[in-house]
C-alpha cells in the first residue's frame, strides 16, 4: 500500500504519524494516573506503527502517473477485510452477552467481563466496526464508479481508514477499562470523540473533492445517501458529545446537557444515528449493488429521490418517540410519533423499489445467494420500518418499552437488513476488487445465507415472544386488583427465549466467519492466479484487468 | 436565551409544518417534472456501464 | 425549480448545503424548545445535588453499564406506580449529566430504589445476586469490595459539573474528598461536614459496613440509596393529583 503513495504523500504520511505518536505521548503522559494513559499508549503505539510502515517501503519507487487512469481500490479492499474482522469480534461478543442473559456467571468474576462493560462492545463493534468499515469500503468504491472519477489522492482515504478503526479499538478497549459517557451508541469518551471529528471532516472532504472532479453530471441516488450518512453523522456526533472532561489528564468527562434535555438529545442522536448511518448508507450500498448485481437499472429513479428528501427530512423529527410517557413534554412526543408513522411511507417506497427491481430477475434470486442476501435485506427492511412506525404508536409504545421486544426489532433491522445487505455488497465486491472470475465458494455463500437467514429468525421471533410476554406481564392485574406478578417472574418466563435468542445469534456468527473464511480464500485464490504480478500487488496498476470487467 | 419557551413551541409547531408542506411538494416538483425524465433515465442506466477505468 | 435542483447537484456544495439544512431543520425545529425547557420543569427549591460520594457512585453505575439493564424513569403508566412508585418528574433528574433514564428493563427500574432495602441487602446482592435473589440474572459483583474508592479527583468532578451548571458551592468543591470519606465513615471527625454541607438527612452510613475502609461498594451503595430520594417533589404531586 505505501508504494501507491508518491513521495510527497509518504512524507505526509510520517509527519500524521509523528502528530499522532505525540498526541499518543502526550495522553500517555498528562494521564499516567489515569486509564487516559492506557488509551495515549494505544494511540502512541499506533503512531509509531504508521513511521515504521511508511519509512519500511519509504525508497521504493514512486508509482507512475499510469495509476492515474485507474480507480484506487486498496483503501476498499483493506476496509472489506477490516469489516469482516469486525464481525467477527462483534458478533462474537453479542453471542456472549446473550449468553449471559441464560448463564450469568460467564464472567469468570471479572469486572471487564461483565454485561455492563461487554454490552457497549458488542454494539459499537457491529454498528461501528462492521457496519462502519463497510460503509466506508464500499463508498469509496461507489463514489468513484457513479462519478467516473479516481479518489483524489492516495493518502487520506487511508488516513480515514485507519483513522477511523483507531477510533474503534479506543472504543472497544475503553469499554473494557469502564471508560463510557453512558450515552448509548455513543460511549466513547471526549479525546475519542474529538479524533472522529478530525477523520470524519477529512472522509467528507474526500467524498466532496472527487464529486467536483466528477465526469457524470448527474450525482447518482447512491452517491446522495451516502452524503446525507456522512454530514448527518457529523452533526449528530457532535451536538450529542458535546462534553466538558474534568481534566485534561483524565478520561472521564460531563455532558453539557442534563436531565430532560440530555435525554431528549440523547434520542435525538440515537435515532438518528439508526436512521443516517444504519439506514441512508445502507441504503447508498442497496441502491447501487443491487441493480448492479441483478443487471438491471434500479425500477424508479424517481422514487429514489422522493424516498431520499422523505427519510433525510422526517427521520430527524421522529427521535423523541423513544421516550413516550416520560417526563418528556407532551407535544414532543405526539410529534415524533407522528412522524414516525409518516416515514412508513419513504422506508417503503425505498424497500418497494428494491424489490420490484429484482421484478423479472427472481430466477437470478433463486440461483444466487448474493442476490438473495440482498433481496432478503430489502424485504427486513421494509418489515422492520412497518415495525418501528407502529411501534413508535403511543400505545404500542407502552407495552412494547423496556421489553425485549425493542431488542428483537433493532435485530431484526441490525441483522435481517444491514448485515444482509452488507453481506451481499461483499460478495459482489469481492471478485470485481479482487479480480477474479466469481467468489472461491459459491456454495459457501449459500451455507451463508441460510445460517444468516434463519439465525436471524430464530433470534427475531425469541425476542419478540420474549418482549410480548414481559411487557404483558408487567402489567397484568389479577381478580383483587393487584398487580400479578412480581419482576423476578417475568425474569424466569425469559429463560427459554434468552437461550433460544443466543442460538439464533450463533448461527449469525458461524455465518459470518463461513464468510470471512470465503472471502480469505478468494484473496488467495486471487494472488496464485496472477503470480506474475505478485510484486506489484499492492499497486491498483498492477493487477490484471479484462476488458469489460 | 432572549425567546421564551412558549414562542419556540409555537414557532416549531406552525412553521414545522408548513416547512414539511413546501418541501415535499418541491420535492414532488422536481421528481416528475417532464424535462428531468431524460436525466434519471440516463443515471439510472449508467451504473451498469462499463466501469474499469475513470472517465469511461 | 427544476433548474435550481439541477444547479444544486451540479455544485456538490450546494447539495451538501442542501442535505444539512433539509435535516437540520427538523431536529433544530424539534430540539430549539428544549433549550428553553427549564422554564417548564416543575420546581423543587428543596432538592440537593449529589454528595461527592454519590456522584462516585453514580460513575460506578455509569462505568459498569448498570443503565443498560436497568430504567431510571417511571412512566405515567399505573401497573408502573403501582410498581415502582410515583412517576419521575423532570425536575428529578435536573443535575443529571448524564440522565440516566435508561432503554431497557432487564431488571426492574431502580428511580426510586433509595430507602427500598437495607445496606446489608445491597452488599451481599452486589457481591453476588443469586444468593439473595436465586432467579437473578445480574452479574456479580465482588471487585467493588475489594477496591478502595479514588477520591483525589472528586474536587474536579464537582467543578466541571459546577461550571456546566450544576450548583455546587466553593466550600462543597473544596472539601470533596474529605466529604466523600465522611459519608461512608460515621465516626470520624470528617462525618459532620457532610450534613452541613448537604443537609442533615443526608445518609451518613458505613455503606460497606466496614467503617474504616472507603471501597467502590460504599460509593455505589450511597448512590443506590439516595435515587429518588434527592427531593419529594413526585410524591407531593401524586398526593396532589389524588386529591
Amino acid at each position: 500500500m505505501i508504494s501507491a503513495l508518491t513521495l510527497a504523500e509518504r512524507q505526509l504520511a510520517i509527519a500524521v504519524s509523528l502528530l499522532l505518536a505525540l498526541c499518543g505521548l502526550a495522553m500517555a503522559i498528562a494521564g499516567r494516573d489515569d486509564l487516559l494513559g492506557v488509551h495515549g499508549a494505544i494511540v502512541l503505539l499506533f503512531g509509531i506503527g504508521g513511521i515504521f510502515l511508511v519509512l519500511s517501503k519509504y525508497f521504493e519507487p514512486e508509482p507512475s502517473d499510469e495509476r492515474l487512469t485507474r480507480y484506487y481500490d486498496d483503501p476498499t479492499k483493506v476496509g472489506i477485510v477490516l469489516s469482516l474482522a469486525w464481525a467477527v469480534v462483534g458478533m462474537f461478543f453479542g453471542v456472549w452477552v446473550a449468553a449471559l442473559l441464560a448463564w450469568p456467571d460467564l464472567t469468570f468474576d471479572a469486572g471487564w467481563a461483565s454485561f455492563g462493560r461487554i454490552r457497549p462492545v458488542h454494539t459499537s463493534g457491529v454498528i461501528f466496526g462492521f457496519g462502519g468499515n463497510a460503509l466506508i469500503a464500499t463508498s469509496f468504491h461507489v463514489l468513484q464508479r457513479t462519478s467516473r472519477a479516481r479518489l483524489p489522492d492516495q493518502f487520506s482515504p487511508w488516513f480515514v481508514l485507519i483513522g477511523y478503526n483507531l477510533f474503534c479499538v479506543i472504543a472497544a478497549s475503553g469499554y473494557l477499562m469502564g471508560l463510557t459517557q453512558s450515552k448509548e451508541y455513543a460511549e466513547p469518551e471526549w479525546y475519542a470523540d474529538l479524533w472522529l471529528v478530525v477523520v470524519w471532516v477529512t472522509y467528507f472532504l474526500i467524498y466532496i473533492r472527487t464529486l467536483q472532479r466528477r465526469k457524470e453530471p448527474h450525482i447518482y441516488v447512491a452517491n446522495w445517501y451516502y452524503m446525507a450518512f456522512i454530514l448527518v453523522v457529523a452533526v449528530l456526533h457532535i451536538v450529542n458529545n458535546l462534553a466538558l472532561p474534568i481534566s485534561l489528564g483524565s478520561a472521564k468527562s460531563y455532558t453539557v446537557y442534563s436531565g430532560v434535555q440530555d435525554a431528549m438529545v440523547q434520542w435525538w442522536y440515537g435515532h438518528n444515528a439508526v436512521a443516517f448511518f444504519l439506514t441512508a448508507g445502507f441504503l447508498g450500498m442497496m441502491y447501487y449493488y443491487l441493480p448492479k448485481r441483478a443487471g438491471r437499472p434500479i425500477f424508479s429513479y424517481r422514487l429514489s429521490i422522493i424516498s431520499f428528501w422523505g427519510i433525510t427530512f422526517m427521520y430527524m423529527w421522529a427521535g423523541s418517540h423513544h421516550l413516550h410517557y416520560t417526563a418528556l413534554p407532551q407535544w414532543v412526543q405526539t410529534l415524533g410519533m407522528t412522524f414516525s408513522v409518516v416515514l412508513l411511507v419513504p422506508s417503503w417506497a425505498s424497500a418497494g423499489n428494491a424489490l420490484a427491481t429484482l421484478n423479472g430477475a427472481w430466477h437470478k434470486v433463486r440461483d444466487d445467494a448474493t442476490l438473495r442476501f440482498m433481496m432478503v435485506a430489502a424485504v427486513f427492511y421494509g418489515l422492520s420500518t412497518f415495525e418501528g412506525s407502529f411501534m413508535a404508536i403511543r400505545a404500542v409504545n407502552s407495552l412494547s418499552h423496556y421489553t425485549d421486544w425493542t431488542v428483537g426489532h433493532v435485530h431484526a433491522g441490525a441483522l435481517g437488513w444491514v448485515a444482509m445487505i452488507t453481506f451481499g455488497s461483499i460478495y459482489a465486491l469481492v471478485p470485481w476488487m479482487w479480480k477474479v472470475k466469481q467468489i472461491y465458494s459459491p456454495k459457501l455463500v449459500e451455507v451463508h445465507f441460510w445460517l444468516a437467514l434463519s439465525g436471524t429468525i430464530i433470534y427475531v421471533f425469541a425476542m419478540w415472544n420474549s418482549g410480548i410476554i414481559q411487557g404483558l406481564m408487567w402489567r397484568t392485574y389479577n381478580d383483587s386488583g393487584t398487580l400479578a406478578y412480581s419482576f423476578i417472574d417475568s425474569l424466569v418466563a425469559m429463560h427459554p427465549y434468552y437461550i433460544a435468542r443466543t442460538v439464533g445469534g450463533l448461527l449469525f456468527l458461524i455465518g459470518a466467519i463461513v464468510a470471512s473464511y470465503n472471502v480469505w480464500m478468494t484473496i488467495r485464490m486471487a494472488r496464485s492466479q496472477a503470480p506474475e504480478h505478485a510484486a506489484e500487488a499492492d499497486i491498483p496498476a498492477g493487477t490484471a484487468l479484462q476488458p469489460g470487467e | 436565551m432572549g425567546l421564551d419557551h412558549q414562542t419556540l413551541v409555537a414557532f416549531a409547531k406552525s412553521w414545522g409544518l408548513f416547512y414539511l408542506i413546501a418541501l415535499a411538494i418541491g420535492v414532488l416538483i422536481y421528481a416528475f417534472w417532464p424535462s428531468n425524465r431524460k436525466r434519471f433515465d440516463r443515471a439510472k442506466k449508467s451504473i451498469l456501464d462499463k466501469d474499469d477505468r475513470p472517465g469511461d | 425549480m427544476p433548474n435550481f435542483h439541477r444547479k444544486l447537484e451540479r455544485s456538490a456544495i450546494g447539495f451538501v448545503l442542501a442535505i444539512i439544512g433539509v435535516s437540520a431543520i427538523g431536529g433544530f425545529v424539534e430540539i430549539a424548545p428544549l433549550f428553553t425547557i427549564q422554564e417548564t420543569v416543575e420546581k423543587a427549591p428543596d432538592m440537593r445535588v449529589y454528595t461527592p460520594l454519590e456522584t462516585a457512585g453514580r460513575n460506578i453505575y455509569i462505568r459498569e453499564g448498570c443503565y443498560a439493564c436497568h430504567s431510571q424513569m417511571i412512566r405515567t403508566l399505573r401497573d408502573e406506580v403501582e410498581r415502582y412508585g410515583p412517576y419521575s418528574l423532570a425536575v428529578e433528574s435536573q443535575y443529571d449529566k448524564p440522565m440516566l433514564w435508561g432503554s431497557k428493563r432487564t431488571g426492574p427500574d431502580l428511580a426510586r430504589v433509595g430507602g427500598k432495602y437495607s445496606d446489608q441487602w445491597h452488599v451481599a446482592h452486589l457481591i453476588n445476586p443469586r444468593a439473595v435473589v436465586p432467579q437473578s440474572v445480574m452479574p456479580k459483583y465482588g471487585w467493588l469490595m475489594r477496591t478502595e474508592l479514588n477520591t483525589a479527583d472528586l474536587g474536579q468532578h464537582l467543578a466541571a459539573q459546577r461550571k456546566l451548571g450544576v450548583p455546587y458551592t466553593e466550600t462543597q468543591i473544596a472539601n470533596a474528598s474529605a466529604d466523600a470519606y465522611g459519608q461512608a465513615s460515621p465516626d470520624s471527625p470528617y462525618a459532620g461536614g457532610v450534613g452541613e454541607r448537604y443537609g442533615e438527612a443526608t445518609n451518613v452510613r458505613a455503606f460497606d459496613g466496614e467503617p474504616g475502609r472507603l471501597t467502590e461498594m460504599d460509593a455505589l451503595v450511597a448512590y443506590l440509596q439516595v435515587l429518588g430520594k434527592l427531593t419529594d417533589a413526585a410524591h407531593k404531586q401524586t398526593a396532589a393529583t389524588g386529591k
